[in-house]
Parts: structure tokens; C-alpha cells; sequence
């Protein structure tokens, strides 16, 4: 079964490939797929008919209890004989359909075929999940063939609708069939129905799982998709929304009535909708004027009668329902192919324009009555037997109950509501074959194109069938009892025949029939009658107020959520945390024990830094801000080094200072003060969350430090950072070995920085060319100066400066201490194993130096001072510092794994080299690099824009001066 | 011991330094970067395997006795995690050197993208393998930093307004995160997460309810989950979209992996799995809603994006095996469609020259194509059967119904609702994008343009003024095409990826596997 | 292990002044605030290393006179990478400035189109492109119909036209 199940999909795959080599033919190639398989299960006839049950199992996912689990019974049989039958045909049809030039024919195609592949899987699976994943493929290929011709707003509205309705009803299935499954342990639907379980619970899931039957099947109040979807092209009418798809709702309450037809509600839903919604498909198709349409309504009234009879839950009923769902998807597909002949032929789907048809196509006016016929019940076909004992059924129900428990009452509502029912489907048959083809008084015959044999021929094919099932009730009642068996015994054993015999069931036909021909009779009375009776309850409507309350709620969300504003964001979060952690503070006991201080000098710079802080919150000018911060970052440096921590004490200073030169370098461009604050409300505000939020702060520190009782894991780390790591600083010990890694990470940043602010400042190339002073073409007003003895430059690139720029103690200064400075920070590179300093100390003061020699001689200066790209040597480091770490691999070494090396070099004497050494240089270069880049961009980059901008107003103001000759 | 953990993070970074050494050599450094993510792929595979076969692989950083230094440690869950993440951004590195970034309107140097991309792969990575709290700030700050730069490329106006709300968002969760680390530093005097485990047991409960409610928020901000997502669909639009894609894949999943990790290994037993449920409801629906008022299509998959992580935090919340799997499997899934959406979104954007739902029609029979490469993925999100969305939502649900609480039944539903929003979502923007004529398109915006419309061109009269490519660069279609392919091998391999699932889920809720492979010695 | 109140409070009102500045509009003040705020955080690390004591440097101290060295490697890294976040931000204040003549952070502008349609209560943009003027599944908007057309049957029309 599976390889016939993927054929159909590999046949959907190849069909865009086989349209462009075959052109329209390839629909017939792709016909011999499904017919293949229809060919195999007739073959399948024996087993079946002997009540046996063809399975296959893959495993899937057994985590979930999802496999692929096959399995065919009577019920299976005959809807994959429906499916792969009726498919086949309407594919072969659809190569006279459709015309060599229309577009996206292909994927029309491809999807049509896997279409029925997955029609197929849903009828053969037994794992309930299974079903439900071809349930879903049903709606989404159905989506794309309504779809198929999108340039109409009809078709993309239709097939969003059919989409979202049927999901729905799917969705609500997927739960019924896990909770179910969760309930019995199983999805297979074989085991369930051997041990049945009962409960809410399970009565819930089956409800659910009705609510997917009944939207899929199009009942109301749903029915208003099927309609709306003949804007897809007829083959998929007849397919889809006649034979195939929309019986999936049917077929599912037919395979479930055997376990659950006891569950309460089952009959009060099922029924009472069924009956309705044929009774309103049939009037609503009394008023349509689209044979397509009328057909359409037409098929809703007959699923409803469908789902009543697979509802009822009879042996009997059973059958005949069956049977009424064998013989209805014969015809129904019949009559949709003729409309598709019809409207194809004369170009006009409209029964007022359409006249004297029968007679130009006699052969399509005569499939067309013996399919019509068999859908009003007239003996002596398919149609008549089925609903004979359809009426022999329902007759049980109403006077005995026959085991249904339902009441005589409601027994004999749906026995009248049916006969109703088929009244008025005969009247509608009528309606449409009189439209379709008689010939209309004061109407010119339409003009039509004889239709080809092989376009004509599948519906003649399903109207003989119809005929011929007509004769064989007996074979048929053979075939399908095994399904009908599954049900207890009725009052009476029922069977298919035309003739039962004198009595009330042909009493009814007869009947509905007379009723239904009186009703064609006096169509203009009852047309006006429906008028004033309309309109009719239309839940399009409610449809599409649903989705616009879906709309509307998600504007009016999202306006609320996304405010846009970071503010806004940040205060939510910040409130999040004054909120959940914050709140939680308050459970906690308090009484740990809390000292004023440790050294009473920390109070001291406490309250400067406090100050500090409190003043930078009130700054109205930038850089008087800056300043204030600059303060509590010195001050806070100051309190790292009160509580015994040097390193970062120095590490505090050095970038304060530097946060401070580039926040000038910045600010120089920005305007003096602040935009004006604003409201107060806000203010007290902001004020309200910074207060809670530093509150919220002690609150956790307070409760956290005063909850500890284990030792610090860093106990150790003294003796592990002389034994091991092979150095006296425990700190840098724990940077450049210990916690070596996330050093590693930091650099890692660093270097991200350094390249984003380049490509923030030099925004169309990353990097600027360095240009030396002797590559400077010397403008023509600036004079050589004879650069003697007596006069010497104490920087290269100082005389770039205009002078009023220029500071000569800032040069001399410069110029005697940058190479100390320097060599100072190679030094605290080398010492910082032993004493304070290390990579990142080093590197910050070698970068003071360039901010120094920037400022003394201007951007050529800085070019001068370090003649190399920022961006290679913040990757350079880098790469050092990750080379350190990867070296240790080639010796066997772990990652970041160091070594202690002693060397001997002469002059020099014993060197006790620690291998993390290396890593800390590729710290040093990355934290030079960064500054480097950091001096370029935000110093020597702003310079040049501002040269930019005077030279452009300079340029501008000459302009002016010469505007006459400028102009001209 | 295993010496190959840490190499995913420190290849990549290597590389990195390389790369912006050879700025000025364009094909070396696509030549480093495809190399070296690809041996991260590699490498990912080989550690999943042996992280299944021979439990969690561990290293201590310089092979420093336990626990003094930083433990990185690959279990099946991080293992997993590495392997999608590293598979995905291959196919993303591909696809951005196809749509060369220099070109387009995106005017980004190159030589920055390839170097800042590694550090971003980097710390993704070390996000996963991090075995110390402190470290996984430290690969925060990482991959942070490489986004901050991504985000912000090129610098036009757009971007630097998506950056800062971006940057200021992220700095102070970053800071939130680093106050979080010293608080429990404070109150356990260890940083290492095998013995924080222990070690948290042991603290008062107020005081652990409240680390835990600290590092609970600061992952929600990064996972964006409601009420701290609302940043998101602000910032991650804007970006090149490459870079979206990577971002919308990798960068909230991170976020995800921590409260996952952190929930399930430091505080077992948690009070919070009502919050946590409650947050994951509304993060599903308001998102949803949220995708169904865009008319962008960016914007509505970022949307999206923000309300599927409220599936993950569903599975995290429930706290059971299955939910555990569940969010897992989920996290695969969400990483590999979501970026394969937008890396579709960016074809699009090259072949139809605009992403705005206002602006494009007619897409499916101008590129067939294309229609497929959107089609497919679209459904996958929209957890249409039987794709990798539907399995995960199937976990999921079950895993609702197995706990049965009223609250996990309220998730079932709203999970459904969600999946069916998403559904009208994805098909409204087919609809207009691909369904409609250009031309009616263009009528649309005609009657738009004077309200809301930017004015730009939109498809129609791009096509007449005939300015747009005809046909895409291969490495961009096949890297996308590729990276569909395995979504659906997703569906394909799900029995043996669910049974790998499950068995990572019972590690996280067995917490002695971990804490043995990490400590051996057993110290406290 | 005891609280050092003093740090604690400079901290949280650091904490706090951060927290107050980040919410301005203002990048440079955002900036400043973020600054302040993580130097707060530092503090937060080095309470958490416990009580003061000498210098971690094995020749000079004894081991168990030491300050705690882990946070302070921890507070190092963080100190740097503050560093790199001052750097970025600045930059992107500049480039804010130059795009834009100021620094001050913008709002998002789609949010704002969102926001404008709540106010108007009416529908998003793409709602009216799918479902306005859908068809609905009676007859007249599925077959048109010219009005001349004899009708001879009593059906909706010829009773309108009536």
C-alpha cells in the first residue's frame, strides 16, 4: 500500500517536468497512477470481501507513538475504490480541460496528483496522528488548487477561507486525537476500537474530534467554504468537493461510529446538523443560477444526509449509508464533469443564458440524466437503491429505536427531515437539468463546440456505473456487509435491492419524488416565497467579522506592546526586575550580619563618589557630565584599592582615562548641552525606577553575601598560581592561566569593538591609508623653513598643526617621555606575572602614550608614532593569543595549557619564562590595537570631517563672493 | 578529558584574527571562513556522537585541577545545539558571500562582515559548551558585540535606530547578567554551574528563588519573552538580511539554552514553572498577533519568530522529560526554518528589490522557484503536518497533556491558536506576495502611497522599468535550498533525533550525569 | 560571610544614577548612565569578593590575608569590556549625529504606522489588501449577469428588478 501511496507523490514531483516535455498530455501519464492502484484494490476484492484486513507498519517516531500504520477494511476498500477510481478519471479529463497555454499548468499538475496521494493515505491510515498529518496535506494542496488561478481576488479569498476554516476544525481534530491518544495509550484506531475508552475526557476528544469532520465535510456552520471554493477550476470541483475531500468528514464519523456512536452528544450534533445542513443546501441550491453553484449547495445538502446516515449507528444504517456514499460520489463527480464539459463548450455557466444544449450534446444531456437521476432517487439506479434502504433504516430507528437509543421523536424528525431533504433534491435536479440543457422559451440556443470523446467519455463512464450498480445491490450488499457487521444486529437484516417490496420506505420515495417535482413545477411561487423567507442565516458573514476582530485585536496589541521607544522597553524591563527578584527579597529573613565598613576610609571616598554620581544625574552640559563620571570612576578605582585589589585599581584608572580622552574626542562634535529634559511627570518617573532599582541592588547583595557559608572555590588559587601557573600576581595568575578562557572571550570583544566603531567612523572603507609626513604635498603658501641647527622639530608632524594649534611644551613634553612611557609598558607586560601590571595595563598605557603624541602632533603624528593598520594589529593580537592557546595541542598539551621554561641566555643569565606569557602579549597587542583604532577613528576620523566641512563652507562662502561668474 | 571541546570557539576566533590580518584579500578570507566553519560542522558531529555514546565531554580550560578554572562541557543537549548552530551558519556564510555583502544596498565592507561573523559564531558556541556562569556572560558579551557590529553595518539611518535600541536593550540585560554573576558569587562563593548545583541546594530558599528569578530575567530578555521581547521586532528587521537570518536563528535560541540549562541544572525543583507557563502563553499569542499586523515581511517574521520561542518556553516550563524533549526538538527546528525563511526573504528581497507585503505580487509565476523555496518553509513554520513544526508541536502538546495541570491545557490551546494565526499569517503574506498581480499590487499602494507608503518603487513598476535581476546566484539558492533540505530531514530522521531528545532531556532532569562528568573528584 | 554597607550603598546609588540617566533620550546621557551603572555593578562584584584584605601578590601576602583574586580577575574583564561598550556607543553617537543632526535616541516608525491604525481603529494595511471586498458565495458575484437577460425562473434578480 505505502508504494502506491508514494507513487502518487513521486508522480506530483515529476508532473512539472512531464508538462513541459508532454504538454497538457501529461495529465493522462499521471492518470495511470491512481488507475494502477484503483486496479489493485478491485484485486484486492477477495480478502476484504472475506472480512480480512490488509495492514502495513513502518516505524516512525516512536517517541511520539507516530508511525506509519496502514491498514485497509471494508470501509478503507471502498473510499481508496472512490478515491483512486474517481481521481484517475478527472485526471484524465483535466487533458482536455485545461489548454495547452495556460499557465502553471505543471505545478496545477503536480499538486493535483499528490493531492491524491494524500486523499489516499488518509483513508488507509490507522494511526490516528497519521490520518491527521494527510488530513492537513488535503488542505493544503486544496488551497493551492483553488488557488489555481490567483489573478482572481475570488479564487485567493476562496481558498484563504477553505484554508483557515478547515484548519481550524483540523486543529481542534489534532487535539481531540491527542488527548484520545493520551487516554487509550494508542493512536492506532484498530486498538482503540478494541479497548474502548470512555470518560470526559474521551468524550471530549471524539467531540473535538467531530468539530474536524463536521468543518471539513463542510456542515453547517461551516458549510459556506465548499460554495465559495468552486472558484477553483471544475476538475478540482469534482474531485475535491464532490468525491474526495469533503467525504474525509464523512468517512471519519463512518470509522469512529462503531466505537463511539454511544458517546454523548453523538447523535444530538451529528444529527440535528446533518439534517439541517441538508435541508439548507438543498433550498440555497434552489436559488442559484450557477449550475456549478447549484451543484455545489447541491453536494453540502448531500453531505449532510451523508453524515447522517454514518452518524446513526444502525447495522442497517450503516449500509445504506455506505451505499448512499458510493452511489452519491459516482454521480455528484458525474454531473460536476458535465458542468466542466458544459461550461467549457459554451463558454457560460449560467442557466439563463444557457438553451437548447440537450440537443447539440445529446450524449452529455443523457450522462447528465442518468447521474441527475440517480441523485434524486429515481429507480432504477445506484441512487434509488441506496436511499430505499436509507428509508428501510431510518423507518427502524423511528419506531423501535433499534438499539440507537434515540426516541421515536427524534427518530421520526430525521426520517421526515430527510424525505424533506431528497423532496427538494429532486426539485433541484430538475432545476439543473432544465437549466443545463432544455431548450428556453425567448432564450437563442447557445452556441457550442462539439466536446471530445475522451472529454466526455469519464462522465459517461461514472453515469453507466451508476446504472450498472443500480442492478447489482445484491454483489454490492455483499461487499460491504463486513463494515455494516461491525454494528450490532438490527430489527431487521437489511440488504440492497430495487425492490423491497410494497411498503412505507417506497411509500417515501415515491413521495419525495412527487414533492420534488411539484416544487420544479411552481419553481416561480416557491422562488418568490424563498425571497420573502430570506435572507437566509449567512455565517460567510460571521466569518468574515471573525477575522476582522482578529485584525483589529492584533493592531490594537501591538500598538499597545511596541511602544518603539527604548525607554519605554527598558523601564519594563527594569520594573520586571523591581518586580519578580525584587518582590522575592522580601521573603527573605533578614539578620545576616552587615558591618558599616571595613576600612573607615572606604566611607570616606563612599560618600565623593556618591556625591559624584548624584551630581552627573542633574549635568545639563556634556562634558561637565563626563567630567562628574570621571570622578566616581576614579573614586570607585580608589575603592578597589582600599579593599586589596591593585590590579584593578590600575587597570580602573587607565581606562577612565582613556573613556574620558575619547569622550571628549567625541563631544568636541557634539552640541555643548543636552537636548531639553523632559516632563516632570516623567522625570519623577525615572526617578521612581532608579531609586527602586538601586534599592532592588542592595537588597540582593545584602542577601546573598550575608547567605554564604561555603568557602570561595578561589581559596587555592595563591599556591595553584605559584606552583602551576608560575607567578605571584594571583590576579593576573587568574587572567592569563586560570580564567585564561574568558580573557580569551574578552579579547575577542575587544577586537568586535575596535572594528565596529572603524566602520561606524569610516563608513565606506575600514581603513584609512596612513600617510606619513614626507608623503604630504607641501601647499604652495607654505613656506620651507631651513631646518638647521639652530632650529629643530621635536615632532615630525607637529608643523601639520596650524599653529595656533600647536603647544611647544606639549611637544617637548611628548617627545621626552613617549619612548619611557613605552618602555614602561613593556615593562608592566613582562611583570605583570609577579606584580601588578599584565597585558591589559600594558597595553592601556602604551595607548595613553599615542593618545599623547595624537594630541601634541595631531592625526599625521599619531600615523608617525605607529605606522601600521589598527585593524591588522587588533587581529594580529588576536591571532597570538588564540596561536597560545592552540600551541599547547602540538605538545600534548591541553588548550591555554602553560608551561614554565627556564632558558639560559647568555648576558642575560637564567630567564624563567611562563609559557602564558605569549597570550598575555596577544592581550597587549589587541589593547594597543583598540586604542590605535579607537585615536584613528574618533580622533584623526572626526579630524578629517571637520577639515571637510570647513573646506566645503570655505568653498561655499568663495562661491558667494563669486557668485556672478559662479553662476554663469 | 576531551581536547576537541574547545576547539569550535577557538578556531573560529583564530580565524577571526586572521581574517581582519587579510582585510584587503577577499577570496582568502572567504576561503578561512567556509574552511573553518565548516570544520566546526565537523567537529559539532563528532563531539554529538561521542557526548551520545560516552556521556558529557568535558574539558578544564589549561588542564587546571577541577574546579579551579573554566570547565567547557559538550552533553547531548550543547552537542545538539553546536551541530545546528554550526550547521546553519555555514549555509548563512555561503549565502552572504554569494550575495557579495559589498553589493546591494546593504554597502557593507566585507572585509569587516567575514571576521566579526567568526567572534559571532565563537560565542554562540561558547554559549553552548560553557560550563561556568560567568564564562557564558563572558560568550554573551561575545556574540553581543559581534551583533552590535552586524546589526549596525553600513551605519544608514535605519540601522543606527534599530542598533541603539538594540545595543542600550542588550547592555543593560548584559548588566543585569553580570549583577545576577555576583550575586551568586556572593552567596555560594563558586561560579562553576556543576557545583552551583550543589551548592545553590544548600542556600535558604528565599535567597535561591531569588538568584534564580535574576538569571530567569536576564535570559527572558535575551529569549524575548514576554513582557521583555518587545525590543526584538524593533532591531532585527533593519539588518542586512543575511545577518537577520543568522540573528533570528541563533541569537534568541542562545537565550533559550540558558534558561533551559540554568532551570534545569541549578534549580531543579523550581516554584516558577506557573510564571514561566504564563510568560510562554502571552510571548505566543501577542507575537502571533503582532506577525498578523505587519505588512512587511521581515517584520512579520521576526513576529513570529518572538512568538514560537513562547513553544520552547512551554516545554522549559512544564519541566517534565517530555516537555523537555519537546522544547529541544522545537529549538532544532525553529533554528534551522527560521533562518531559512529569512535567507528566502533576502532572495526575494534580491528579485523583486522590496520585502514590503504592499509592494510585492505576482512572485510565483515571475520565480517558480522561489514560490517553493518560501512555500515550503512558510507551511514548516506554520507546523503543517508533516514537517518538523508539526512533531514539535505534537511533543509539546502531549507533553501539556501528560502534566494536565488547567494551566498546561490553557498552553494547549493557545499553542493551537498560535499555529493556526501563524497559518493565516504566512498565507495572507503568500497571498499578496505571490498570488497577487504585480499589477493589482500596484494599485494597492497607489491608493496606500499618499498615507503610509514610503514612496518607494514597488514591483510593478520596478519590472516595467525593467531594474531588477533575472536570475539568482547559485550559491545563494543552493545555500537556502540546502538549508530547507535539512529542515525537512528534520522530519525524516525525527525517531531518532525525538529518541536523542529524549535521552538529553532525561540528562537535564537526572542532574548527576553532568555533575559527575564535570566533577569526578565530586568537590563542592 | 558579612555585607560591607558602605560599598553596597555606593553601589546601589550608582546603580540607581545609571538607571536614571539610561532613560533619557539623550545617547550621550544613556551612555553615561550605562557607564556609571556598570561601575556600580563592579562594586556589586567586589562585595561579593567578601572582606577587605591585602593585595593578592604571594610575596607580599599570606594566602589567607588575601582579598579574594577571583572577582577581581572578573571585575578586570568587566571593567574591559565596558571599555569596548563606551567606544561602540560613541561611535554610534556620532554617526547618530551626523545623520541626524543630534544624538537622541529615535523611535521605531513602523510601531508608529501600527499605532496610528490603533488610534484609527481601523484594520492593518495587508487586512484590507486580502479581505476587502471578498466575494461571498451568493450567485450575483459569481456569474454576472447582464440585467437584459430574459429570467424564467423566480429567482433573486428579476424580484430586485421588480
Amino acid at each position: 500500500m505505502l508504494a502506491f501511496l508514494l507513487a502518487h507523490f513521486v508522480a506530483g514531483a515529476a508532473a512539472p517536468l512531464l508538462v513541459r516535455v508532454l504538454g497538457r498530455r501529461a495529465f493522462l501519464a499521471l492518470a495511470v497512477v491512481p488507475l494502477v492502484t484503483f486496479a489493485w484494490t478491485v484485486a484486492r476484492t477477495r480478502e476484504i470481501q472475506e472480512g480480512g484486513v490488509l495492514t502495513q507498519t513502518l516505524d516512525w517516531v516512536p517517541v511520539l507513538g507516530l508511525d506509519v500504520a496502514l491498514a485497509m477494511g471494508t470501509l478503507q476498500w471502498v473510499m481508496a475504490l472512490v478515491v483512486t477510481g474517481i481521481g484517475g478519471l478527472v485526471l484524465a479529463y483535466c487533458a482536455w480541460y485545461f489548454h495547452e497555454d495556460d499557465a502553471g499548468l505543471g505545478y496545477f499538475a503536480g499538486t493535483f496528483a499528490a493531492f491524491a496521494g494524500a486523499m489516499l493515505g488518509l483513508v488507509l491510515s490507522d494511526d490516528l496522528l497519521l490520518m491527521y498529518v494527510f488530513w492537513e496535506l488535503t488542505t493544503i494542496f486544496s488551497y493551492l488548487l483553488i488557488g489555481y488561478d490567483p489573478a482572481k481576488r475570488a479564487s485567493r479569498g476562496a481558498a484563504t477561507q477553505a484554508l483557515i476554516v478547515t484548519t481550524f476544525g483540523g486543529l481542534a481534530m489534532l487535539v481531540g486525537i491527542l488527548v484520545l491518544g493520551h487516554e487509550a495509550g494508542t493512536y492506532r484506531l484498530s486498538e482503540i476500537a478494541d479497548s474502548p475508552v470512555s470518560g470526559t475526557a474521551a468524550t471530549v476528544a471524539v467531540l473535538l474530534l467531530l468539530l474536524g469532520a463536521v468543518s471539513k465535510s463542510a456542515l453547517f456552520p461551516f458549510y459556506f467554504w465548499l460554495p465559495a471554493a468552486m472558484a477553483a477550476p471544475t476538475p478540482v470541483s469534482a474531485y475535491l468537493h464532490a468525491a474526495a475531500m469533503v467525504k474525509a468528514g464523512v468517512y471519519l464519523v463512518a470509522l469512529l461510529a462503531p466505537t463511539f456512536a454511544g458517546v454523548p452528544g453523538w447523535h444530538g450534533i451529528l444529527l440535528s446538523l446533518g439534517v439541517f445542513t441538508m435541508l439548507l443546501g438543498g433550498w440555497r441550491a434552489l436559488r442559484q443560477n450557477d449550475i456549478k453553484l447549484l451543484l455545489a449547495y447541491g453536494t453540502v445538502s448531500q453531505l449532510g444526509f451523508l453524515l447522517v446516515m454514518a452518524s446513526v449507528g444502525t447495522r442497517s444504517a450503516a449500509l445504506a449509508g455506505l451505499a448512499m456514499l458510493i452511489a452519491h460520489a459516482l454521480f455528484k463527480a458525474a454531473l460536476f464533469l458535465v458542468v466542466g464539459i458544459v461550461d467549457h463548450q459554451t463558454g457560460t455557466r449560467d442557466l439563463r443564458r444557457l438553451s437548447g444544449v440537450g440537443r447539440s450534446m445529446p450524449l452529455v444531456a443523457l450522462t447528465a440524466l442518468v447521474a441527475g437521476a440517480s441523485m434524486a432517487g429515481v429507480a432504477p439506479l445506484a441512487g434509488y437503491v441506496a436511499k430505499e434502504s436509507v428509508y428501510a433504516a431510518l423507518i427502524d430507528v423511528a419506531q423501535e429505536g433499534d438499539g440507537t437509543g434515540l426516541g421515536p421523536l427524534a427518530g421520526w424528525t430525521v426520517l421526515l427531515g430527510v424525505v424533506a431533504g431528497s423532496a427538494l433534491t429532486a426539485a433541484y435536479t430538475l432545476r439543473f437539468l432544465w437549466g443545463a440543457f432544455a431548450d428556453k422559451p425567448g432564450v437563442e440556443a447557445t452556441p457550442v463546440e462539439p466536446a471530445a470523446t475522451g472529454f466526455v467519455a469519464p462522465a459517461v463512464l461514472l453515469a453507466a456505473s451508476s446504472l450498472l450498480l443500480g442492478f447489482l445491490g445484491g454483489v454490492e450488499t455483499e461487499l460491504i456487509a463486513p463494515y455494516a457487521e461491525q454494528f450490532p444486529a438490527g430489527v431487521h437484516d437489511s440488504y440492497l435491492a430495487l425492490w423491497h417490496g410494497l411498503g412505507l420506505a417506497l411509500g417515501l420515495s415515491v413521495v419525495a419524488l412527487a414533492a420534488g417535482i411539484a416544487l420544479f413545477l411552481l419553481r416561480e411561487a416557491f422562488g418568490r416565497m424563498q425571497k420573502v423567507l430570506s435572507p437566509p442565516l449567512s455565517v460567510e458573514r460571521g466569518y468574515e467579522r471573525a477575522m476582522r476582530f482578529v485584525d483589529r485585536a492584533a493592531v490594537e496589541v501591538t500598538g499597545m506592546t511596541q511602544r518603539g521607544s527604548v525607554a519605554t522597553y527598558l523601564s519594563i524591563m527594569l520594573v520586571t526586575v523591581v518586580l519578580l527578584p525584587g518582590a522575592a527579597l522580601l521573603t527573605v529573613d533578614r539578620g545576616g550580619e552587615v558591618a558599616l565598613w571595613d576600612r573607615p576610609a572606604q566611607a570616606a571616598v563612599g560618600v565623593v563618589v556618591v556625591i559624584a554620581a548624584f551630581l552627573t544625574t542633574r549635568a545639563r552640559r556634556r562634558l561637565k557630565a563626563v567630567l562628574l563620571l570621571g570622578v566616581t570612576g576614579y573614586g570607585t578605582a580608589a575603592l578597589f584599592l582600599l579593599h586589596g585589589a591593585p590590579d584593578i585599581a590600575l587597570t580602573q584608572i587607565l581606562v577612565e582615562t582613556v573613556t574620558l580622552v575619547i569622550f571628549v574626542l567625541v563631544l568636541r562634535r557634539l552640541p555643548e548641552r543636552f537636548t531639553d529634559r523632559p516632563a516632570t511627570r516623567i522625570r519623577h518617573v525615572r526617578t521612581a525606577i532608579g531609586v527602586l532599582a538601586g534599592l532592588a541592588v542592595a537588597g540582593f547583595m545584602i542577601a546573598s553575601v550575608t547567605a554564604r557559608t561555603e568557602t570561595p572555590v578561589s581559596e587555592p588559587f595563591p599556591e595553584a598560581a605559584d606552583e602551576i601557573g608560575g607567578g605571584y600576581n594571583v590576579v593576573n595568575v587568574t587572567l592569563v592561566d586560570i580564567r585564561a578562557w574568558d580573557t580569551l572571550g574578552e579579547i575577542a570583544v575587544l577586537v568586535v569593538a575596535a572594528t565596529g566603531v572603524a566602520s561606524l567612523i569610516f563608513i565606506e572603507r575600514r581603513n584609512t591609508s596612513i600617510r606619513r609626513v614626507r608623503d604630504i604635498p607641501y601647499p604652495a603658501s607654505v613656506e620651507k623653513l631651513p631646518t638647521g641647527p639652530g632650529r629643530r622639530a621635536w615632532l615630525p608632524a607637529s608643523r601639520t598643526l596650524r599653529p595656533e594649534r600647536r603647544s611647544l611644551v606639549l611637544e617637548v613634553v611628548t617627545r621626552l617621555i613617549f619612548h619611557t612611557v613605552v618602555v614602561f609598558s613593556v615593562y608592566l607586560l613582562f611583570a605583570g606575572h609577579n606584580n601588578p601590571g599584565g597585558g591589559f595595563a600594558a597595553g592601556l598605557v602604551t595607548g595613553l602614550a599615542l593618545v599623547v603624541r595624537y594630541l601634541a602632533g595631531g592625526r599625521y603624528e599619531l600615523d608617525e608614532a605607529m605606522p601600521v593598520a589598527a585593524g591588522g594589529l587588533v587581529g594580529g593580537g588576536l591571532a597570538v593569543a588564540t596561536g597560545a592557546g592552540l600551541a599547547p595541542l602540538a605538545f600534548g598539551g591541553a588548550v591555554l595549557e602553560s608551561a614554565i621554561i627556564d632558558v639560559h641566555v647568555p648576558l642575560l643569565g637564567n630567564i624563567h619564562l611562563v609559557t602564558s606569557l605569549f597570550f598575555d602579549i596577544g592581550v597587549y597587542l589587541v589593547v594597543v590595537g583598540l586604542a590605535l583604532d579607537l585615536l584613528r577613528s574618533l580622533g584623526s576620523g572626526i579630524d578629517r570631517q571637520v577639515l571637510h566641512e570647513e573646506r566645503r563652507r570655505e568653498r561655499a562662502r568663495a562661491g558667494a563672493g563669486t557668485g556672478g561668474e559662479g553662476a554663469s | 578529558m576531551n581536547l576537541l571541546v574547545p576547539l569550535p570557539v577557538i578556531l573560529p576566533l583564530f580565524a577571526a584574527g586572521l581574517n581582519l590580518m587579510l582585510h584587503r584579500r577577499q577570496v582568502a578570507q572567504r576561503v578561512v571562513s567556509t574552511l573553518t566553519l565548516a570544520t566546526v560542522v565537523l567537529l559539532a558531529a563528532v563531539l554529538l556522537v561521542l557526548a551520545d555514546r560516552e556521556g558529557p565531554q568535558v574539558m578544564w580550560i589549561g588542564a587546571w585541577p577541577e574546579p579551579l578554572g573554566i570547565s567547557l562541557v559538550a552533553d547531548r543537549v550543547s552537542a545538539l545545539m553546536l551541530l545546528v548552530s554550526a550547521t546553519v551558519t555555514l549555509a548563512v556564510m555561503v549565502f552572504s558571500i554569494g550575495q557579495g555583502m559589498t553589493s546591494e544596498d546593504t554597502g557593507t565592507p566585507m572585509s569587516i562582515y567575514h571576521p566579526t561573523f567568526l567572534v559571532l559564531v565563537a560565542g554562540v558556541a561558547n554559549a553552548f559548551l560553557a560550563g561556568d556562569l560567568f564564562n557564558l556572560f563572558v560568550s554573551f558579551e561575545i556574540l553581543l558585540f559581534a551583533s552590535y557590529v552586524l546589526l549596525t553595518l553600513g551605519g544608514t539611518g535605519p540601522r543606527i535606530r534599530a542598533g541603539t535600541i538594540y545595543v542600550v536593550v542588550n547592555m543593560l540585560s548584559s548588566m543585569l547578567f553580570l549583577a545576577s554573576v555576583a550575586a551568586v558569587y556572593a552567596a555560594t562563593g563558586s561560579l562553576n554551574l556543576a557545583q552551583l548545583s550543589q551548592r545553590l541546594g544548600d542556600l535558604p530558599e528565599p535567597v535561591a528563588l531569588v538568584l534564580q528569578l535574576m538569571l530567569l530575567v536576564t535570559f527572558a530578555i535575551k529569549a524575548a519573552v514576554f513582557p521583555l521581547s518587545f525590543w526584538l521586532p524593533d532591531s532585527y528587521p533593519t539588518a542586512p538580511t543575511p545577518v537577520t537570518a543568522v540573528f533570528a536563528g541563533l541569537l534568541t535560541k542562545v537565550g533559550v539554552y540558558a534558561i533551559l540549562r540554568t532551570q534545569s541544572l541549578l534549580f531543579p525543583d523550581s516554584p516558577l514553572q506557573g510564571l514561566l507557563l504564563g510568560a510562554a502563553l502571552l510571548t505566543m499569542i501577542v507575537g502571533i498577533l503582532g506577525a498578523v499586523a505587519q505588512s512587511d515581511l521581515k517584520r512579520m517574521l521576526s513576529f513570529t519568530l518572538v512568538s514560537h520561542i513562547g513553544y520552547m518556553v512551554f516545554g522549559i516550563g512544564l519541566a517534565t522529560v517530555a516537555g523537555f524533549s519537546g522544547a529541544i526538538y522545537y529549538v532544532v527546528h525553529h533554528i534551522t526554518i527560521q533562518t531559512s525563511l529569512f535567507l528566502v526573504l533576502g532572495l526575494i528581497e534580491r528579485r523583486a528589490g522590496s520585502s514590503s507585503l504592499l509592494r510585492l505580487g505576482g512572485l510565483a509565476r515571475l520565480a517558480p522557484l522561489l514560490g517553493v523555496l518560501f512555500f515550503v518553509p512558510a507551511m514548516n513554520l506554520a507546523g503543517i503536518p508533516p514537517m518538523s513544526g508539526f512533531l514539535g508541536k505534537v511533543g509539546l502538546i502531549e507533553a501539556g497533556l501528560e502534566v494536565g495541570t488547567p494551566l498546561a491545557y490553557a498552553l494547549v490551546g493557545g499553542g493551537v491558536l498560535t499555529s493556526l494565526l501563524t497559518l493565516y499569517a504566512v498565507a495572507k503574506a503568500w497571498n499578496l506576495a505571490f498570488w497577487r498581480t504585480p499589477e493589482q499590487a500596484h494599485e494597492m499602494v497607489l491608493s496606500l502611497r499618499s498615507a503610509r507608503d514610503g514612496g518607494a518603487r514597488d514591483l510593478y513598476e520596478r519590472l516595467e522599468a525593467r531594474d531588477l535581476p533575472t536570475r539568482l546566484p547559485y550559491s545563494m539558492t543552493t545555500s537556502t535550498a540546502a538549508l530547507i533540505a535539512v529542515s525537512l530531514g528534520l522530519t525524516l530522521a525525527a525517531g531518532p533525533l525525538y529518541g536523542y531528545t529524549e535521552r538529553a532531556a532525561e540528562d537535564l532532569k537526572a542532574r548527576v550525569v553532568y555533575v559527575e562528568a564535570v566533577l569526578p573528584g565530586g568537590s563542592r | 560571610m558579612t555585607a560591607n554597607l558602605t560599598l553596597i550603598i555606593v553601589a546601589a546609588t550608582s546603580v540607581g544614577g545609571g538607571v536614571y540617566l539610561m532613560l533619557e533620550r539623550s545617547l550621550t546621557r544613556v551612555l553615561i548612565g550605562l557607564v556609571m551603572l556598570s561601575n556600580g555593578v563592579n562594586l556589586m562584584l567586589l562585595v561579593a569578593s567578601g572582606p577587605a584584605g591585602r593585595a593578592p601578590l604571594s610575596k607580599l601576602a599570606a594566602p589567607e590575608e588575601m582579598s579574594d583574586p577571583l572577582p577581581q580577575a572578573l571585575i578586570l574583564t568587566a571593567i574591559v569590556i565596558t571599555l569596548g561598550t563606551t567606544a561602540f556607543i560613541l561611535a554610534m553617537a556620532h554617526r547618530n549625529w551626523e545623520l541626524n543632526g543630534h544624538d537622541d535616541v529615535q523611535d521605531d516608525v513602523e510601531d508608529r504606522t501600527v499605532r496610528r491604525l490603533a488610534a484609527e481603529d481601523v484594520p492593518s494595511d495587508t487586512y484590507d489588501l486580502t479581505q476587502r471586498g471578498e466575494f461571498t458565495a451568493d450567485d450575483e458575484q459569481t456569474v454576472s449577469v447582464p440585467p437584459e437577460l430574459p429570467d424564467p425562473v423566480g429567482s433573486d434578480r428579476r424580484d430586485e428588478d421588480s
